[in-house]
């Protein structure tokens, strides 16, 4: 059993779907994935010196945690802003309302 | 240790990563990604390491909650449902793409040891990133909070010009 080669899997996964996914959960969601996989990577290269491995994976978890909420805060904002939350359609709004602006100068 | 239970662990830890990307439904996709945290956690679990797996499972249970709160508001309902036959494809994906991980090792073992205790480690040698780490977790909470006040104050404006 490698975990090296299991946190490669979960990190191409998660690379996956960051770039194929259009949705803002699933990006969400692949970030997640990621950050599961250096995590997975760190803890088991570090299984003989579970101490200081344990000790610097746990401080690691609080600024995931906190990145998370981070994401998570500012995926709501946007979602509700406008109103999808669907990237392309996200651009597209955006394109639009930069282009009418132009317009109207 | 029963044999064999690291390996299915990792099988299942894979097929719910792919499920969590691929379903379509916001909340059975919240849901793989709940049995991705719980997996990983049995995972550090079986290897040693008890507090790790009990930290990942905490942090893991608070980030689903909150997901499974907003997760209405970050989606729409999908056009058409996932079928039961790609739920089962991609169940079988993630069973083959973890094949390599169980078979095959590209790692050579660590011969460095240490038998450095985590409370030593947190609170002798990292005494200063832990009050830091304190610092800057103070700080993410209350830049959420402006930025969440902010955008509730200018939505009741927009509500109140209209």
């Amino acid at each position: 059993m490698d975990f090296v080669l299991l946190s490669l899997v979960m990190l191409a996964i998660g690379i996956y779907g960051l770039l194929t996914k259009r949705r803002l959960l699933k990006v969400f969601i692949s970030i997640e994935l990621i950050a599961t996989a250096a995590t997975l990577n760190f803890i088991m290269l570090g299984a003989n010196n579970l101490g200081i491995s344990q000790a610097f994976m746990i401080l690691a978890f609080s600024t995931d945690t906190a990145v998370s909420a981070v994401i998570l805060a500012l995926l709501v904002i946007v979602s509700k802003k406008y109103g999808t939350s669907d990237i392309s359609e996200i651009v597209r709004t955006e394109v639009e309302v930069e282009e009418e602006s132009e317009a109207r100068q | 240790m029963i044999p064999g239970v690291v390996e299915l662990v990792s099988i299942g830890l894979v097929v719910s990563a792919c499920l969590a990307i691929f379903i379509d439904e916001a909340i059975y996709s919240v849901a793989a990604l709940a049995a991705t945290f719980v997996l990983t956690s049995a995972l550090y679990a079986l290897s040693g390491a008890v507090y790790v797996a009990i930290f990942q499972f905490a942090v893991g249970i608070g980030t689903l909650s909150i997901l499974f709160l907003s997760g209405e508001m970050l989606s729409e309902k999908p056009l058409n449902k996932t079928k039961p036959i790609k739920s089962i494809g991609v169940a079988v994906l993630g069973a083959i793409l973890s094949i390599p991980a169980i078979f095959f090792s590209i790692s050579a073992p660590s011969m460095v040891s240490s038998t450095t205790s985590l409370g030593d480690a947190l609170w002798n040698y990292s005494a200063v990133d832990v009050v830091l780490q304190g610092l800057v977790i103070l700080t993410v909470a209350i830049g959420i909070a402006i930025v969440l006040h902010e955008n509730k104050k200018k939505s009741k404006k927009r509500s109140g010009q209209q």
